[in-house]
Protein backbone atom coordinates (compact mmCIF):
# COMPACT_ATOMS: atom_id res chain seq x y z
CA UNK A 1 0.00 0.00 0.00
CA UNK A 2 2.62 2.65 0.94
CA UNK A 3 3.25 2.35 -3.00
CA UNK A 4 0.06 3.56 -3.71
CA UNK A 5 0.32 6.30 -1.52
CA UNK A 6 4.25 7.60 -2.89
CA UNK A 7 2.72 6.95 -6.72
CA UNK A 8 -0.12 9.58 -5.71
CA UNK A 9 1.97 11.83 -3.98
CA UNK A 10 4.32 12.02 -7.29
CA UNK A 11 1.86 12.08 -9.96
CA UNK A 12 -0.11 15.01 -7.48
CA UNK A 13 3.34 16.44 -7.39
CA UNK A 14 4.67 16.77 -11.11
CA UNK A 15 1.40 17.66 -12.21
CA UNK A 16 0.92 20.34 -9.47
CA UNK A 17 4.41 21.55 -10.77
CA UNK A 18 3.48 21.20 -14.74
CA UNK A 19 -0.43 22.75 -14.01
CA UNK A 20 0.79 25.83 -12.51
CA UNK A 21 4.00 26.16 -14.62
CA UNK A 22 1.81 25.94 -17.98
CA UNK A 23 0.08 29.21 -16.60
CA UNK A 24 2.82 31.58 -16.24
CA UNK A 25 3.24 32.22 -19.73
CA UNK A 26 0.34 34.68 -21.32
CA UNK A 27 0.53 32.12 -24.48
CA UNK A 28 -1.77 29.88 -22.70
CA UNK A 29 -4.51 32.07 -22.68
CA UNK A 30 -3.87 32.69 -26.79
CA UNK A 31 -4.36 28.63 -27.45
CA UNK A 32 -6.98 28.58 -25.04
CA UNK A 33 -8.86 31.52 -27.08
CA UNK A 34 -7.91 30.37 -30.68
CA UNK A 35 -8.96 27.03 -29.86
CA UNK A 36 -12.13 28.39 -28.54
CA UNK A 37 -12.64 31.31 -31.23
CA UNK A 38 -11.91 29.31 -34.32
CA UNK A 39 -14.03 26.89 -33.37
CA UNK A 40 -16.63 29.49 -32.33
CA UNK A 41 -16.74 31.10 -35.56
CA UNK A 42 -17.98 27.28 -36.96
CA UNK A 43 -20.33 27.23 -34.33
CA UNK A 44 -22.15 30.66 -35.03
CA UNK A 45 -22.15 30.26 -38.69
CA UNK A 46 -24.02 27.08 -37.82
CA UNK A 47 -26.44 28.87 -35.30
CA UNK A 48 -27.32 30.64 -38.60
CA UNK A 49 -28.78 27.96 -40.44
CA UNK A 50 -30.63 27.28 -37.03
CA UNK A 51 -32.29 30.26 -37.11
CA UNK A 52 -33.49 29.22 -40.87
CA UNK A 53 -35.28 26.28 -39.29
CA UNK A 54 -32.69 24.05 -41.48
CA UNK A 55 -31.08 21.89 -38.30
CA UNK A 56 -32.17 20.69 -34.73
CA UNK A 57 -30.06 22.95 -32.29
CA UNK A 58 -27.35 21.22 -31.05
CA UNK A 59 -23.94 21.61 -30.21
CA UNK A 60 -22.18 19.06 -31.91
CA UNK A 61 -21.26 22.02 -34.54
CA UNK A 62 -18.68 23.62 -31.72
CA UNK A 63 -18.04 20.22 -30.61
CA UNK A 64 -16.78 18.86 -33.92
CA UNK A 65 -14.63 21.82 -34.70
CA UNK A 66 -12.92 21.94 -31.67
CA UNK A 67 -11.97 18.11 -31.74
CA UNK A 68 -10.95 18.58 -35.32
CA UNK A 69 -8.74 21.79 -33.77
CA UNK A 70 -6.93 19.01 -31.32
CA UNK A 71 -4.74 18.38 -34.15
CA UNK A 72 -3.14 21.32 -33.41
CA UNK A 73 -3.46 22.65 -29.75
CA UNK A 74 -2.77 19.16 -28.28
CA UNK A 75 0.81 19.60 -30.24
CA UNK A 76 1.06 23.17 -28.69
CA UNK A 77 0.15 21.81 -25.34
CA UNK A 78 2.63 18.85 -24.90
CA UNK A 79 5.99 20.02 -26.87
CA UNK A 80 7.64 21.08 -24.11
CA UNK A 81 6.42 18.53 -21.58
CA UNK A 82 9.68 15.92 -21.90
CA UNK A 83 11.36 17.91 -24.97
CA UNK A 84 12.34 20.81 -22.90
CA UNK A 85 13.57 19.27 -19.68
CA UNK A 86 16.19 17.44 -21.95
CA UNK A 87 17.04 20.68 -23.60
CA UNK A 88 17.52 22.91 -20.44
CA UNK A 89 19.14 19.63 -18.53
CA UNK A 90 16.56 19.65 -15.72
CA UNK A 91 15.51 16.12 -16.55
CA UNK A 92 19.09 14.98 -14.70
CA UNK A 93 17.45 16.25 -11.50
CA UNK A 94 13.98 14.46 -12.57
CA UNK A 95 15.10 11.51 -13.16
CA UNK A 96 17.54 10.96 -10.24
CA UNK A 97 14.80 12.24 -7.78
CA UNK A 98 12.99 8.85 -6.37
CA UNK A 99 9.93 8.97 -9.19
CA UNK A 100 9.12 6.19 -11.81
CA UNK A 101 9.84 7.24 -15.44
CA UNK A 102 5.38 6.41 -15.25
CA UNK A 103 4.33 8.79 -13.01
CA UNK A 104 6.98 11.66 -14.94
CA UNK A 105 5.02 10.88 -17.84
CA UNK A 106 1.04 10.64 -16.19
CA UNK A 107 1.52 13.48 -14.11
CA UNK A 108 2.79 15.58 -16.95
CA UNK A 109 0.14 14.46 -19.55
CA UNK A 110 -2.61 14.72 -16.63
CA UNK A 111 -1.99 18.08 -16.53
CA UNK A 112 -1.65 18.86 -20.25
CA UNK A 113 -5.66 17.36 -19.82
CA UNK A 114 -6.51 19.57 -16.78
CA UNK A 115 -5.78 22.14 -19.29
CA UNK A 116 -7.73 21.53 -22.02
CA UNK A 117 -10.43 20.61 -19.59
CA UNK A 118 -10.42 24.19 -18.22
CA UNK A 119 -10.83 25.27 -21.88
CA UNK A 120 -13.76 23.25 -22.26
CA UNK A 121 -15.35 24.69 -19.27
CA UNK A 122 -15.74 27.55 -20.81
CA UNK A 123 -18.23 26.20 -23.29
CA UNK A 124 -20.59 25.41 -20.26
CA UNK A 125 -21.54 29.07 -21.50
CA UNK A 126 -22.68 28.10 -24.91
CA UNK A 127 -24.33 25.28 -23.22
CA UNK A 128 -26.13 27.30 -20.75
CA UNK A 129 -27.11 29.93 -23.11
CA UNK A 130 -28.33 26.98 -25.18
CA UNK A 131 -30.82 25.09 -22.54
CA UNK A 132 -31.71 28.91 -21.80
CA UNK A 133 -32.94 29.83 -24.78
CA UNK A 134 -33.60 26.34 -26.89
CA UNK A 135 -34.44 22.73 -26.25
CA UNK A 136 -30.98 21.10 -27.02
CA UNK A 137 -30.91 16.93 -26.56
CA UNK A 138 -29.70 16.83 -23.18
CA UNK A 139 -28.25 13.45 -23.51
CA UNK A 140 -27.04 14.33 -26.99
CA UNK A 141 -24.56 17.52 -25.35
CA UNK A 142 -23.47 15.58 -22.59
CA UNK A 143 -22.44 12.50 -24.83
CA UNK A 144 -20.74 15.01 -27.15
CA UNK A 145 -18.80 16.79 -24.17
CA UNK A 146 -17.73 13.09 -22.54
CA UNK A 147 -16.29 12.29 -26.48
CA UNK A 148 -14.51 15.81 -26.75
CA UNK A 149 -13.05 15.62 -23.46
CA UNK A 150 -12.10 11.56 -24.40
CA UNK A 151 -10.64 12.79 -27.84
CA UNK A 152 -8.18 15.56 -25.95
CA UNK A 153 -7.03 12.78 -23.11
CA UNK A 154 -6.00 10.74 -26.35
CA UNK A 155 -4.72 13.07 -28.18
CA UNK A 156 -2.66 15.04 -25.59
CA UNK A 157 -1.34 11.70 -24.81
CA UNK A 158 -0.05 11.48 -28.42
CA UNK A 159 1.32 14.75 -28.11
CA UNK A 160 3.10 13.42 -24.55
CA UNK A 161 4.39 10.22 -26.23
CA UNK A 162 6.19 12.78 -29.39
CA UNK A 163 7.50 15.44 -26.56
CA UNK A 164 9.69 11.90 -25.41
CA UNK A 165 11.41 11.56 -29.03
CA UNK A 166 13.08 14.70 -28.91
CA UNK A 167 14.84 17.46 -26.86
CA UNK A 168 12.96 20.06 -29.94
CA UNK A 169 9.77 21.15 -28.82
CA UNK A 170 9.33 21.88 -32.89
CA UNK A 171 9.94 18.43 -33.67
CA UNK A 172 7.57 16.90 -31.07
CA UNK A 173 5.07 19.64 -32.43
CA UNK A 174 5.54 18.36 -36.23
CA UNK A 175 5.41 14.45 -35.12
CA UNK A 176 2.72 14.73 -32.88
CA UNK A 177 0.45 17.04 -35.65
CA UNK A 178 1.66 14.33 -38.77
CA UNK A 179 0.42 11.86 -36.42
CA UNK A 180 -3.15 13.42 -35.69
CA UNK A 181 -3.86 14.77 -39.42
CA UNK A 182 -2.95 11.02 -40.40
CA UNK A 183 -5.43 9.36 -37.50
CA UNK A 184 -7.88 12.13 -39.11
CA UNK A 185 -7.62 11.61 -42.58
CA UNK A 186 -7.41 8.09 -42.04
CA UNK A 187 -10.94 7.66 -42.75
CA UNK A 188 -11.39 9.45 -45.56
CA UNK A 189 -8.44 7.13 -47.58
CA UNK A 190 -10.64 4.41 -46.00
CA UNK A 191 -13.33 4.92 -47.95
CA UNK A 192 -11.40 4.98 -51.12
CA UNK A 193 -9.95 1.40 -50.62
CA UNK A 194 -12.28 -1.49 -52.19
CA UNK A 195 -11.01 -4.29 -50.03
CA UNK A 196 -13.79 -3.72 -47.11
CA UNK A 197 -11.67 -6.06 -44.76
CA UNK A 198 -8.86 -3.62 -44.94
CA UNK A 199 -10.78 -0.45 -45.43
CA UNK A 200 -12.87 -1.33 -41.98
CA UNK A 201 -9.70 -2.04 -39.99
CA UNK A 202 -8.67 1.58 -41.28
CA UNK A 203 -11.82 3.47 -39.83
CA UNK A 204 -12.10 1.33 -36.82
CA UNK A 205 -8.55 3.73 -36.56
CA UNK A 206 -9.66 6.63 -36.90
CA UNK A 207 -10.93 9.42 -34.82
CA UNK A 208 -14.22 10.40 -36.17
CA UNK A 209 -15.52 6.33 -36.36
CA UNK A 210 -15.24 6.67 -32.70
CA UNK A 211 -16.21 10.14 -32.19
CA UNK A 212 -18.37 11.87 -34.40
CA UNK A 213 -20.41 8.68 -35.23
CA UNK A 214 -21.63 7.28 -31.90
CA UNK A 215 -21.19 10.09 -29.15
CA UNK A 216 -21.18 13.69 -30.83
CA UNK A 217 -24.12 13.08 -33.15
CA UNK A 218 -26.30 9.97 -31.41
CA UNK A 219 -26.04 10.59 -27.76
CA UNK A 220 -24.52 6.95 -27.54
CA UNK A 221 -21.86 5.97 -25.43
CA UNK A 222 -20.82 2.14 -26.96
CA UNK A 223 -18.05 1.02 -24.69
CA UNK A 224 -16.37 0.17 -27.99
CA UNK A 225 -15.65 4.09 -28.74
CA UNK A 226 -14.42 4.76 -24.99
CA UNK A 227 -12.10 1.53 -25.01
CA UNK A 228 -10.59 3.08 -28.08
CA UNK A 229 -9.84 6.25 -26.83
CA UNK A 230 -8.57 4.47 -23.50
CA UNK A 231 -7.03 2.24 -25.35
CA UNK A 232 -5.03 5.05 -27.55
CA UNK A 233 -4.24 7.39 -24.20
CA UNK A 234 -2.19 3.99 -22.62
CA UNK A 235 -0.41 2.79 -25.67
CA UNK A 236 1.07 6.06 -26.04
CA UNK A 237 1.91 6.81 -22.24
CA UNK A 238 3.38 3.31 -22.52
CA UNK A 239 5.57 4.15 -25.56
CA UNK A 240 6.63 7.90 -23.80
CA UNK A 241 7.51 5.98 -20.62
CA UNK A 242 9.58 3.23 -22.88
CA UNK A 243 11.54 5.62 -24.50
CA UNK A 244 12.60 7.42 -21.30
CA UNK A 245 13.59 4.05 -20.08
CA UNK A 246 16.12 3.25 -23.32
CA UNK A 247 17.67 7.30 -23.45
CA UNK A 248 18.95 6.20 -20.29
CA UNK A 249 20.23 2.97 -21.58
CA UNK A 250 21.77 5.26 -24.53
CA UNK A 251 22.60 8.19 -22.53
CA UNK B 1 27.89 4.76 2.62
CA UNK B 2 28.86 4.23 -1.56
CA UNK B 3 30.25 1.01 -2.01
CA UNK B 4 31.60 0.66 -5.64
CA UNK B 5 32.78 -2.37 -7.12
CA UNK B 6 34.70 -2.97 -10.81
CA UNK B 7 32.53 -0.23 -12.58
CA UNK B 8 32.87 -0.07 -16.40
CA UNK B 9 31.19 2.37 -18.55
CA UNK B 10 31.19 2.43 -22.12
CA UNK B 11 29.41 4.98 -24.79
CA UNK B 12 29.38 3.10 -27.75
CA UNK B 13 33.24 1.62 -28.24
CA UNK B 14 34.92 4.09 -26.35
CA UNK B 15 35.10 3.15 -22.68
CA UNK B 16 34.90 6.54 -20.34
CA UNK B 17 35.37 4.80 -17.12
CA UNK B 18 37.07 1.54 -16.44
CA UNK B 19 35.87 -1.25 -13.58
CA UNK B 20 36.24 1.51 -10.73
CA UNK B 21 36.45 0.23 -7.18
CA UNK B 22 36.02 2.88 -4.42
CA UNK B 23 33.72 3.65 -0.87
CA UNK B 24 33.06 6.14 0.83
CA UNK B 25 32.15 6.00 4.38
CA UNK B 26 29.22 7.37 6.58
CA UNK B 27 30.80 11.17 7.28
CA UNK B 28 33.20 11.35 5.08
CA UNK B 29 33.87 13.60 2.20
CA UNK B 30 36.17 12.26 -0.62
CA UNK B 31 37.35 14.01 -3.47
CA UNK B 32 37.07 12.53 -6.72
CA UNK B 33 39.86 14.92 -8.51
CA UNK B 34 40.95 14.49 -12.30
CA UNK B 35 41.25 16.36 -15.14
CA UNK B 36 38.29 17.00 -17.91
CA UNK B 37 37.40 13.50 -19.65
CA UNK B 38 38.62 11.91 -16.56
CA UNK B 39 35.06 10.17 -15.91
CA UNK B 40 33.54 11.69 -13.29
CA UNK B 41 30.29 12.95 -14.04
CA UNK B 42 30.40 9.45 -15.74
CA UNK B 43 30.64 7.88 -12.35
CA UNK B 44 28.66 10.28 -10.52
CA UNK B 45 25.79 10.09 -12.98
CA UNK B 46 25.67 6.00 -12.53
CA UNK B 47 25.56 6.64 -8.82
CA UNK B 48 22.53 8.93 -8.92
CA UNK B 49 21.07 6.40 -10.92
CA UNK B 50 20.86 8.80 -14.10
CA UNK B 51 21.89 5.95 -16.20
CA UNK B 52 22.79 2.32 -15.43
CA UNK B 53 27.22 0.59 -15.88
CA UNK B 54 27.97 -1.09 -18.77
CA UNK B 55 29.64 -3.30 -15.66
CA UNK B 56 30.01 -3.37 -12.32
CA UNK B 57 27.73 -2.64 -8.97
CA UNK B 58 27.25 0.44 -6.94
CA UNK B 59 25.33 1.03 -3.52
CA UNK B 60 24.45 3.76 -1.52
CA UNK B 61 23.37 3.14 1.93
CA UNK B 62 23.11 -0.70 1.11
CA UNK B 63 20.95 -0.75 -2.20
CA UNK B 64 22.14 -0.91 -5.38
CA UNK B 65 21.85 1.72 -7.34
CA UNK B 66 20.04 -0.04 -10.74
CA UNK B 67 18.61 -3.02 -9.10
CA UNK B 68 16.69 -0.67 -6.08
CA UNK B 69 16.96 2.44 -7.34
CA UNK B 70 14.36 4.38 -6.28
CA UNK B 71 15.24 3.59 -2.69
CA UNK B 72 18.82 4.44 -3.77
CA UNK B 73 18.39 7.81 -5.03
CA UNK B 74 15.73 8.40 -2.41
CA UNK B 75 18.95 8.68 -0.23
CA UNK B 76 21.13 10.96 -2.47
CA UNK B 77 21.26 14.61 -3.05
CA UNK B 78 22.62 15.22 -6.18
CA UNK B 79 24.31 18.83 -7.99
CA UNK B 80 24.93 18.21 -11.59
CA UNK B 81 28.00 20.01 -13.27
CA UNK B 82 25.87 22.54 -14.86
CA UNK B 83 22.65 23.10 -12.28
CA UNK B 84 19.53 22.25 -13.92
CA UNK B 85 16.92 25.39 -12.87
CA UNK B 86 13.90 26.08 -13.91
CA UNK B 87 14.26 29.33 -14.64
CA UNK B 88 10.58 30.24 -14.76
CA UNK B 89 10.59 29.31 -11.37
CA UNK B 90 10.82 31.39 -8.05
CA UNK B 91 14.09 29.86 -5.69
CA UNK B 92 10.85 29.00 -3.27
CA UNK B 93 8.97 27.44 -5.59
CA UNK B 94 11.91 25.54 -6.94
CA UNK B 95 13.45 24.25 -3.89
CA UNK B 96 9.96 23.16 -2.73
CA UNK B 97 9.06 21.17 -5.75
CA UNK B 98 12.57 19.29 -5.78
CA UNK B 99 11.68 18.67 -1.98
CA UNK B 100 8.22 17.07 -3.19
CA UNK B 101 9.74 15.24 -5.93
CA UNK B 102 12.45 13.62 -3.17
CA UNK B 103 9.64 12.26 -1.48
CA UNK B 104 8.89 15.46 0.83
CA UNK B 105 5.24 15.97 1.62
CA UNK B 106 3.60 18.92 4.02
CA UNK B 107 3.21 19.77 6.83
CA UNK B 108 7.09 20.11 7.44
CA UNK B 109 7.88 20.61 3.81
CA UNK B 110 7.41 24.42 3.76
CA UNK B 111 9.40 25.13 7.09
CA UNK B 112 12.15 22.74 5.91
CA UNK B 113 12.70 24.94 2.46
CA UNK B 114 12.90 27.90 4.17
CA UNK B 115 15.13 26.71 6.71
CA UNK B 116 17.38 25.25 3.92
CA UNK B 117 17.45 28.39 2.47
CA UNK B 118 18.23 30.60 5.69
CA UNK B 119 21.65 27.93 5.15
CA UNK B 120 22.74 28.86 1.82
CA UNK B 121 21.76 32.41 2.58
CA UNK B 122 18.78 32.73 -0.19
CA UNK B 123 15.95 33.27 1.89
CA UNK B 124 16.35 37.30 1.22
CA UNK B 125 16.03 36.68 -2.62
CA UNK B 126 13.26 33.44 -2.10
CA UNK B 127 10.80 35.16 -4.18
CA UNK B 128 12.92 36.18 -7.02
CA UNK B 129 12.77 34.39 -10.35
CA UNK B 130 15.75 31.76 -10.92
CA UNK B 131 16.62 33.66 -14.07
CA UNK B 132 17.82 36.54 -12.51
CA UNK B 133 20.25 35.23 -10.03
CA UNK B 134 23.67 35.41 -10.53
CA UNK B 135 26.17 32.13 -10.77
CA UNK B 136 27.08 32.09 -7.34
CA UNK B 137 23.38 32.36 -6.28
CA UNK B 138 22.28 29.97 -8.68
CA UNK B 139 25.41 27.22 -7.10
CA UNK B 140 23.53 28.09 -4.08
CA UNK B 141 20.71 27.38 -4.74
CA UNK B 142 21.55 24.01 -6.41
CA UNK B 143 22.74 23.23 -2.96
CA UNK B 144 19.84 23.93 -1.11
CA UNK B 145 17.74 21.46 -3.40
CA UNK B 146 20.17 18.72 -3.00
CA UNK B 147 20.15 19.04 0.90
CA UNK B 148 16.43 19.90 1.49
CA UNK B 149 15.81 16.32 2.06
CA UNK B 150 18.55 15.40 4.45
CA UNK B 151 20.20 12.99 2.31
CA UNK B 152 22.63 10.83 3.72
CA UNK B 153 25.25 10.98 0.56
CA UNK B 154 25.63 14.13 -1.05
CA UNK B 155 26.91 14.20 -4.83
CA UNK B 156 28.52 17.12 -5.88
CA UNK B 157 29.76 17.27 -9.32
CA UNK B 158 32.52 20.27 -9.73
CA UNK B 159 30.47 22.78 -7.65
CA UNK B 160 32.67 25.54 -7.66
CA UNK B 161 33.46 25.56 -11.55
CA UNK B 162 32.74 29.19 -13.12
CA UNK B 163 32.49 31.04 -9.82
CA UNK B 164 34.60 34.13 -8.57
CA UNK B 165 36.84 33.68 -6.22
CA UNK B 166 34.63 34.98 -3.31
CA UNK B 167 31.88 32.55 -4.58
CA UNK B 168 34.42 29.83 -4.50
CA UNK B 169 35.01 30.42 -0.96
CA UNK B 170 31.35 30.87 0.32
CA UNK B 171 30.51 27.46 -1.92
CA UNK B 172 33.67 25.79 0.11
CA UNK B 173 32.33 26.89 3.11
CA UNK B 174 29.17 26.03 2.86
CA UNK B 175 30.11 22.26 1.83
CA UNK B 176 32.24 21.90 4.37
CA UNK B 177 28.74 22.73 6.66
CA UNK B 178 26.46 20.56 5.23
CA UNK B 179 28.99 17.80 4.69
CA UNK B 180 29.50 17.37 8.61
CA UNK B 181 26.78 14.87 8.74
CA UNK B 182 26.72 13.04 5.67
CA UNK B 183 28.75 11.32 3.73
CA UNK B 184 30.21 13.68 0.76
CA UNK B 185 31.19 13.22 -3.05
CA UNK B 186 32.86 15.99 -4.65
CA UNK B 187 34.56 15.75 -7.87
CA UNK B 188 36.80 18.57 -8.86
CA UNK B 189 39.82 19.25 -11.34
CA UNK B 190 41.50 21.53 -8.63
CA UNK B 191 44.05 20.41 -6.42
CA UNK B 192 43.84 22.80 -3.37
CA UNK B 193 40.00 22.54 -3.75
CA UNK B 194 40.15 18.94 -2.30
CA UNK B 195 43.32 19.33 0.49
CA UNK B 196 40.64 21.80 1.31
CA UNK B 197 37.66 19.80 2.02
CA UNK B 198 38.33 16.34 1.59
CA UNK B 199 39.39 13.72 4.14
CA UNK B 200 40.36 11.26 1.35
CA UNK B 201 41.26 11.99 -2.35
CA UNK B 202 40.63 9.55 -5.27
CA UNK B 203 42.73 10.72 -7.88
CA UNK B 204 41.04 9.44 -11.07
CA UNK B 205 42.75 9.38 -15.12
CA UNK B 206 41.47 8.11 -18.07
CA UNK B 207 38.76 6.29 -16.27
CA UNK B 208 40.87 4.81 -13.87
CA UNK B 209 41.76 5.43 -10.37
CA UNK B 210 45.76 6.56 -10.34
CA UNK B 211 45.65 7.24 -6.73
CA UNK B 212 44.02 7.02 -3.48
CA UNK B 213 44.70 9.46 -0.24
CA UNK B 214 44.58 11.31 2.52
CA UNK B 215 45.52 15.22 1.33
CA UNK B 216 48.44 15.01 3.69
CA UNK B 217 50.16 11.69 2.46
CA UNK B 218 49.18 12.68 -1.49
CA UNK B 219 51.15 16.46 -0.35
CA UNK B 220 53.78 14.31 1.40
CA UNK B 221 54.31 12.56 -1.52
CA UNK B 222 54.49 15.15 -3.50
CA UNK B 223 56.51 17.51 -1.65
CA UNK B 224 59.54 15.90 -3.29
CA UNK B 225 58.91 18.14 -6.20
CA UNK B 226 58.54 21.95 -5.51
CA UNK B 227 59.44 23.84 -8.00
CA UNK B 228 60.44 27.44 -8.70
CA UNK B 229 60.50 29.87 -11.89
CA UNK B 230 63.11 32.20 -12.23
CA UNK B 231 63.16 35.32 -14.85
CA UNK B 232 66.49 37.33 -15.00
CA UNK B 233 66.47 40.66 -17.21
CA UNK B 234 69.76 40.54 -18.65
CA UNK B 235 71.31 36.79 -19.31
CA UNK B 236 69.55 34.38 -21.08
CA UNK B 237 68.44 31.36 -19.92
CA UNK B 238 70.57 29.21 -21.07
CA UNK B 239 73.43 31.06 -18.95
CA UNK B 240 71.20 30.93 -16.02
CA UNK B 241 70.72 27.46 -16.10
CA UNK B 242 74.44 26.95 -16.23
CA UNK B 243 74.97 29.43 -13.32
CA UNK B 244 72.86 27.51 -10.74
CA UNK B 245 72.96 24.07 -11.24
CA UNK B 246 74.88 22.25 -8.43
CA UNK B 247 73.65 25.28 -5.83
CA UNK B 248 72.22 24.40 -2.50
CA UNK B 249 69.14 22.76 -3.10
CA UNK B 250 68.92 22.89 -6.30
CA UNK B 251 68.15 19.33 -7.87
CA UNK B 252 67.67 20.08 -11.80
CA UNK B 253 67.59 23.11 -14.21
CA UNK B 254 65.54 23.47 -17.22
CA UNK B 255 66.15 26.63 -19.48
CA UNK B 256 62.46 27.53 -20.89
CA UNK B 257 61.63 30.25 -23.32
CA UNK B 258 61.49 33.25 -20.58
CA UNK B 259 63.40 31.44 -17.82
CA UNK B 260 64.18 29.14 -15.53
CA UNK B 261 62.46 26.39 -14.30
CA UNK B 262 64.13 25.21 -11.23
CA UNK B 263 63.23 21.37 -9.49
CA UNK B 264 64.34 21.78 -5.82
CA UNK B 265 65.53 18.98 -3.25
CA UNK B 266 63.18 17.90 -0.54
CA UNK B 267 65.18 19.15 1.45
CA UNK B 268 66.39 22.18 1.30
CA UNK B 269 64.90 25.23 0.15
CA UNK B 270 66.84 26.44 -2.75
CA UNK B 271 65.92 30.22 -2.84
CA UNK B 272 68.49 31.43 -0.49
CA UNK B 273 71.64 30.18 -2.55
CA UNK B 274 69.66 30.52 -5.96
CA UNK B 275 69.23 34.09 -4.74
CA UNK B 276 72.83 34.84 -3.45
CA UNK B 277 74.43 33.24 -7.13
CA UNK B 278 72.24 35.59 -8.76
CA UNK B 279 73.64 38.68 -7.16
CA UNK B 280 77.02 37.66 -7.16
CA UNK B 281 77.01 37.87 -11.22
CA UNK B 282 75.16 40.92 -10.79
CA UNK B 283 71.97 39.71 -12.55
CA UNK B 284 68.69 41.62 -12.52
CA UNK B 285 66.38 39.46 -10.75
CA UNK B 286 62.67 39.88 -12.30
CA UNK B 287 60.63 37.30 -11.20
CA UNK B 288 61.31 34.01 -8.55
CA UNK B 289 58.00 32.40 -7.88
CA UNK B 290 56.72 29.10 -6.59
CA UNK B 291 54.96 27.39 -9.65
CA UNK B 292 51.97 25.17 -8.75
CA UNK B 293 51.48 21.62 -9.79
CA UNK B 294 49.51 20.93 -12.82
CA UNK B 295 47.13 18.22 -12.61
CA UNK B 296 49.14 16.34 -15.52
CA UNK B 297 52.84 16.61 -13.24
CA UNK B 298 50.35 15.48 -10.94
CA UNK B 299 49.51 11.92 -12.72
CA UNK B 300 53.04 12.06 -14.21
CA UNK B 301 54.81 11.77 -10.92
CA UNK B 302 52.25 9.54 -9.46
CA UNK B 303 52.12 7.04 -11.86
CA UNK B 304 55.87 6.70 -12.16
CA UNK B 305 55.85 6.28 -8.62
CA UNK B 306 53.35 3.42 -8.80
CA UNK B 307 55.59 2.06 -11.53
CA UNK B 308 58.68 2.11 -9.62
CA UNK B 309 57.57 0.92 -6.78
CA UNK B 310 55.92 -2.17 -8.86
CA UNK B 311 59.47 -2.64 -9.92
CA UNK B 312 60.82 -2.70 -6.52
CA UNK B 313 58.67 -5.32 -5.38
N1 LIG C 1 27.05 11.19 -23.44
C1 LIG C 1 28.29 10.85 -23.84
N2 LIG C 1 28.48 10.21 -25.02
C2 LIG C 1 29.71 9.85 -25.42
N3 LIG C 1 30.84 10.07 -24.74
C3 LIG C 1 30.74 10.70 -23.55
C4 LIG C 1 29.47 11.12 -23.05
N4 LIG C 1 29.66 11.71 -21.84
C5 LIG C 1 30.99 11.68 -21.62
N5 LIG C 1 31.65 11.06 -22.64
C6 LIG C 1 33.12 10.79 -22.70
O1 LIG C 1 33.45 10.02 -21.57
C7 LIG C 1 34.66 10.46 -20.99
C8 LIG C 1 34.44 10.85 -19.54
O2 LIG C 1 33.63 12.01 -19.50
P1 LIG C 1 33.12 12.66 -18.14
O3 LIG C 1 32.60 11.58 -17.27
O4 LIG C 1 32.19 13.75 -18.50
O5 LIG C 1 34.47 13.23 -17.54
P2 LIG C 1 34.70 14.39 -16.45
O6 LIG C 1 33.41 14.65 -15.75
O7 LIG C 1 35.74 13.83 -15.54
O8 LIG C 1 35.17 15.58 -17.20
C9 LIG C 1 35.16 11.58 -21.87
O9 LIG C 1 36.10 11.05 -22.77
C10 LIG C 1 33.93 12.06 -22.58
O10 LIG C 1 34.25 12.57 -23.85
MG1 LIG D 1 32.45 16.41 -15.60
Amino acid sequence: MPNIGRSFHNLWTVFKHEFSVYFISPIIYWIGAGWLCLAGVFYSNSLGFYNQGTYEVSMSSLFSPMAFLTIFIAPALTMRLLAEEVHAGTHELLFTAPVRDWEVVVGKWLASWAVMSSFILVTFLHAGLLIWRGSPNIAVMITGYIGLWLVCGATLAIGVFASSLSQYQLVSFMISMGTLVLLWVAGAVSSLISNSLLSEAINQLTITNHYHNTMLNLGLVDPIDVAYFVGVMALFLFLATQILGTRRWRA
Amino acid sequence: MIQVEGLTKYYGPHKAIDSLSFHADAGEIVGFLGPNGAGKTTTMRILTGYMPPSEGRATIAGFDVFEQSLEARGRIGYLPETVPLYKELTVWQYVDYMAALRGMGNPGRAERVDEVLDRVGMLDRADSLIDSLSKGMRQRVGLAQAIVHKPDVLILDEPTIGLDPRQVREVRELIREVGEHRTVLLSTHILSEVSQLCSRILIINNGQIVAEDSPATLSNRLQDTTRYFLHIGNATPKEVAKAIRGVAGVSEVYPTEEGVEIVADSQIDPRPAVTATIVQKSWDLLELRHVDMSLEDIFLQLTTDEAVAEEED
